[in-house]
């Protein structure tokens, strides 16, 4: 058992033309629940299929539970973004697979107790579920498989409120009780923010803001005056608009902010939208989630 | 279906193509069937002395002249039908077994359980290898049950025919390997089911017919000669069943040369002699000795080719994987 779910330094990945992937470098500790968020595309399904074993790194290194994607594999479960599942099994020949494929590991009980929520028949074909169906078998498998990280790659887009509700108690349920490092993206910003306590803001292929998110909620501060907006040049300004006589601007303190400010702490949601509405804003990883530099080592 | 010796990763293969599967046995299950029916008819119901004579009817046998020709001509049709076996198998594998989980994003599951990658693929390659090998040996004992005392030298199937050759020794198992090797690389490769699936039909079918042109000239020949009499130019000695590959005359100084070509006048752009008097004739032959090397041989050159193929499909899949 290490402290660290995943490591990553430098990470690359590219297909064909489009870079997927660009120098993406983060820690995540061992335990913490995380939404990785971002705009489509910015890369978020493929770091976590790198993770998941799935895909080689064009470049960087990537630890996962202390050794190698590969080596960490059944110590991982992985649900991907379109839910696959085989469309001709029942839903209890599906669980059935999750046993022949994790001998040692598989733990029915859990798989079970997923699918009770839903009152699904077991004899049910998985092509004739519904998508939100579909994700609670594919829950089912992943919880199931009793994993130490758990990568859910857009997991309750296809939910209905209170099945998200429920099914997120479930997830949590779980993972609170066998310590289970959780990672779960989405592009919808709120989705995730209660669920989790820590983050990834990851665009253009690169981790913009990592750490937790009280941590990082604190690092950044909503002002508001009737000042000029070059006042705040000593401290790094995420965005500032102009509004009435003054300004309104998302900043990292560098220091004592001068009288005549109206501070604030800014909303998660705010934090994130300043942050992707301004792209050459300095990335800001928290200490303990960042990794040192080194000499990069191909994978 | 119950499977109980089946754990892992073949289990689920099994589970996912079990409908394939059970279609596969019912066919096979059917063909003996038949060839067993027919070859009962055949003696239960035998040519009658008068069968087949002028101003007689010639349809004693469900409209064919017996049950014997009948079977025959179900032997001869099931013997290029055999040559289908590996098309039909390395298409399976390819399509169905392998790209249509890339191709879906099954894969994506498969290989995210405890199971690795290369696991995952060695499962399907064994499952299909053993289905694939049972299922073609079933067939071609079919076959021997249909022909057991009539290859050898008798009526419309000869023991170095295509399809017969095939059916009757073990390349066509060696084949079907291949196939299943072919189609695991090749769905790999190609990742679309139906494109996967004319590709190894159609690379499986060239590397049959290929191998089937020059396996007769992997062995030396032997060679028969006589002297020529007034009467006859034609071989008379070479042994019983043989398996001509070239045949002509002799002058005085040994060259070969082609009766038809030459005599009375050469032909434009035939190899004449200037001499084109016969003294005596050749052949060149496979005698039916030369069946077991010429089928141990290119068995050989098959699993090779499976072997390389199923290195490259490793390979592929590695440098895809972490």
């Amino acid at each position: 058992m290490t402290d660290t779910a995943i490591e990553a330094y430098a990470l690359t990945k590219r297909f064909g033309r489009r870079q997927a992937l660009r120098g993406c470098s983060f820690r995540l500790p061992a335990g913490r629940v995380c939404a990785v968020v971002g705009p489509n595309g910015a890369g978020k399904s493929t770091l976590l299929s790198l993770v998941a074993g799935l895909d080689r790194p064009g470049g960087g290194t990537l630890t996962v539970l202390g050794t190698s994607p590969a080596e960490a594999r059944a110590r991982v479960a992985y649900v991907a973004q379109d839910k696959p599942l085989h469309p001709r099994l029942s839903i209890a020949d599906t669980l059935r697979l999750g046993a022949e494929l994790n001998p040692g590991r598989w733990d029915m009980a859990v798989a079970e107790r997923v699918l009770a929520g839903g009152a699904l028949d077991p004899g049910a074909r998985v092509r004739t579920l519904s998508g939100g169906q579909r994700t609670r078998v594919a829950l089912a498998l992943a919880l199931g498989k009793r994993a130490e990280l758990l990568l859910l790659d857009e997991p309750m887009a296809d939910l209905d409120p209170l099945a998200r509700h429920q099914l997120m108690g479930t997830l949590m349920a779980e993972a609170a009780e066998h310590g289970t490092t959780v990672v779960m993206s989405s592009h919808i910003v709120g989705e995730l923010a209660d669920a989790c306590d820590h983050l990834l803001l990851v665009s253009d292929g690169q981790v913009r803001l990592g750490g937790g998110i009280d941590d990082l909620v604190t690092a950044h501060a909503l002002v508001t005056g009737a000042r000029p907006a070059a006042d705040l040049a000593p401290h790094t300004v995420i965005e500032s608009r102009a509004t009435g006589r003054g300004v309104t601007a998302l900043i990292r303190p560098e220091g004592p902010l001068g009288g005549g400010w109206d501070v604030e702490e800014p909303s998660l949601e705010e934090l994130l939208l300043a942050h992707l509405r301004s792209p050459d804003a300095p990335p800001l990883i928290t200490p303990g989630t960042s990794v040192p530099a080194r000499p990069e080592v191909t994978a | 279906m119950s499977l109980p010796t089946l754990r892992g990763p073949r289990w689920v293969d099994v589970r996912v193509h079990r409908t394939a599967l059970l279609t596969a046995g019912a066919v096979i299950a059917l063909a003996v069937a038949y060839t067993a029916w027919l070859r009962w008819a055949a003696s239960a119901y035998p040519e009658t002395a008068d069968n087949c004579v002028v101003g007689k009817p010639c349809d004693s046998f469900l409209g064919f002249a017996s049950a014997r020709d009948l079977l025959h001509i179900s032997l001869e049709q099931g013997t290029l039908g055999l040559l289908l076996v590996p098309l039909l198998i390395g298409a399976f594998v390819a399509g169905p077994l392998v790209a249509r989980e890339l191709e879906s994003g099954v894969h994506k599951l498969s290989w995210t359980q405890s199971v690795s990658p290369a696991r995952w693929l060695a499962a399907k390659l064994t499952t299909a290898a053993g289905f694939a090998a049972g299922g073609t040996l079933v067939l071609m004992a079919a076959l021997r049950l249909g022909e057991s005392g009539m290859i050898a030298g008798r009526w419309n199937l000869h023991w170095a025919d295509r399809g017969v050759y095939e059916a009757t020794g073990p390349v066509l198992v060696a084949y079907s390997l291949l196939a299943v090797a072919l189609g695991t690389l090749i769905g790999l490769a190609v990742r679309r089911t139906l494109l996967a699936m004319a590709a190894t039909g159609a690379v499986t079918g060239l590397l049959l017919w290929n191998l089937g042109n020059i396996r007769w000239h992997l062995l030396p020949v032997d060679t028969a000669t006589g002297p020529a009499t007034e009467e006859n130019s034609f071989p008379t000695r070479f042994p019983y069943g043989s398996f001509s590959m070239d045949q002509g005359v002799t002058n005085a100084a040994g060259v070969r040369f082609q009766e038809y070509e030459c005599l009375p006048k050469p032909q434009t752009g035939a190899a004449c002699p200037a001499d084109t008097t016969i003294t005596g004739w050749y052949m060149d032959y496979h005698p039916r000795s030369h069946f077991w090397y010429t089928q141990l041989i290119e068995t050989g050159i098959v699993l090779v080719l499976t072997a390389a193929a199923t290195y490259a499909a490793f390979r592929l899949l590695r440098r895809r994987t972490a």
